[in-house]
């Protein structure tokens, strides 16, 4: 036992030189350890049509799956795909499963105190929907309603602030839930994305969805780790020739039928 | 990766995070409750029931413990209602939980009431007790004192396994923790904490459990 200890002891202080060695001064980046590799890890969530989706194949995609396959080829890298729930985007970067999320995450103050956006690379707009026989024709309509939303998503942080008191919100984990629960009439409306709803209206077309109420405009982009600026730098130069050739618009185009608004940048 | 922990954010929501764990005593707590019922009738009819009893009995365990929670779950909020039976999220999540924790006690307390020797039941049945009075105090009773252990993992399982329930909207700790990391963003800090919750609440209820052991199994029978 004695000697155990002792072996363990030595070979303790051998090993620990070469621990200092694993940690230099200066840290490598993010950015460099993907081009070392030649891999970057992208954590998607393709429950969320049009951004991202499973195909026949059960392949990723969705437009932003696409913005994400033609970042990494002209970054040089091949693409590792980290599949995550809406809940999951954040987390999946600060665990360090991902090097970048591109899920459609719109641009708020509060997650900025946790992780960096780069700029835009498309945009969306928040609408309550319902079935025909559900009147909402103003914010003060949703009294009593039961409306469903999503965590994690920009309803969950601007439904709350817009219905009065008296609305009965519905918090589900993931779209597909809410999508279900509007669908069984365990809510009488739901807010989600204006192009989330009209995969549902026109895949529904009996329970005669229509919009109700828009919510909120937002801006969405990818976003990395606090800190790694070069990764940053490197996606918006990316994301600014692109935006200057018009492949950003055509993938918006292509999978959301809609013309990409001027995207600000920051 | 240099992350820095912020534990202060937690606290201030530690009470809303307390209220979830509520609800999740109390959906588990009346799940153990009315599953053990369901078990008990269960294991009953497949020991003693008649013959389409027991193939009825035999279909329900068997397609429960062959199916997922999550997806029994989903049925009975969002399928239940195409047929026109509505359930609040908080009354499917139990109903879904009493029914799931019947089928897999139901098959722990049969094997209680196989364990008890054909012999004690011939005996009882030789002085002239009534069949329920033997099933009360021969059966089941034995049954469920030399089951107990595994009937309190089941239990424990079952309320671990509700976090599930926040799925189709129900407002347990889970869920809570859930919405607070995603507007938050310290989902770390959340989840420690929750985990730590559940476990308070496992240890909570195995010493409850074993209380109840005790109350019932233990105390004035020492002789």
């Amino acid at each position: 036992m004695k000697i155990c200890l002792r072996l363990f002891a030595v070979a303790l202080l051998a090993a620990l030189p070469a621990m200092s060695l694993v940690q230099p001064a200066h840290a490598e980046s993010t950015l460099d350890k993907i081009l070392k590799a030649k891999k970057i890890r992208v954590a998607i969530d393709v429950g969320n049509p049009p951004f991202g989706i499973l195909n026949k194949d059960n392949e990723p995609d969705g437009s932003d799956v696409a913005v994400a396959r033609l970042m990494a080829k002209d970054m040089g890298a091949e693409i590792e795909f980290v599949q995550v729930p809406s809940t999951g985007r954040i987390p999946a970067l600060l665990a360090g499963r991902a090097d970048v999320t591109i899920a459609s995450i719109s641009v708020t103050t509060d997650r900025a105190k946790t992780i960096m956006y780069c700029n835009p690379n498309g945009a969306l707009s928040i609408v309550i929907f319902g079935p025909k026989a559900v009147s909402i024709k103003t914010p003060a309509d949703l009294v009593g309603k039961r409306i469903g939303i999503t965590r994690a998503t920009l309803e969950e942080a601007t439904v709350p602030k817009m219905a009065p008191q008296g609305t009965n919100i519905v918090w589900f984990d993931e779209i597909g839930a809410t999508i279900q629960a509007l669908l069984s009439g365990q809510v009488d409306a739901v807010a989600m994305t204006s192009f989330a709803g009209k995969t549902v209206a026109d895949g529904n077309p009996d329970k005669q969805i229509e919009t109700k109420l828009p919510v909120t405009t937002a801006f969405y982009g990818p976003i990395v780790r606090q800190g790694d600026f070069e990764l940053r730098q490197w996606i918006n130069t990316w994301l600014f020739l692109n935006a200057q050739n018009g492949t950003l618009a055509a993938i918006y185009k292509k999978y959301t039928g809609l013309d990409l608004p001027p995207l600000p940048v920051f | 990766m240099n992350y820095v922990f912020q534990f202060n954010v937690v606290w201030e929501h530690f009470p809303e995070l307390l209220t979830g764990a509520l609800l999740t005593i109390q959906l588990s707590a009346t799940a153990m409750v009315l599953g053990l019922c369901v078990a008990v009738l269960c294991a009953y009819g497949k020991t003693a029931g008649p013959r389409p009893v027991r193939w009825l009995v035999a279909s329900y365990v068997e397609l429960i413990r062959n199916t997922p929670f999550l997806v029994q779950i989903f049925i009975f909020y969002f399928s239940l209602p195409v047929i026109g039976i509505r359930l609040t999220a908080n009354n499917a999540a139990l109903v879904a939980m009493t029914i799931n924790l019947g089928a897999y006690a139901s098959e722990i307390v049969r094997a209680g009431i196989d364990a008890i020797p054909v012999g004690q039941i011939e005996a009882a049945r030789a002085l002239g007790l009534k069949r329920l009075h033997i099933f009360r105090f021969i059966i089941i009773f034995p049954a469920l004192k030399t089951v107990y252990p595994a009937l309190a993992s089941q239990f424990i399982l079952l309320m671990l396994s509700s976090s599930v329930v926040s799925t189709i909207s129900a407002v347990e700790l889970t869920a809570i923790t859930n919405s607070l990391q995603s507007t938050t963003f310290r989902s770390f800090e959340f989840y420690f904490v929750a985990t730590g919750l559940y476990l308070a609440m496992a240890l909570g209820f195995r010493a409850t459990l074993s209380a109840i052991y005790w109350a019932v199994f233990v105390r004035g029978r020492e002789a």
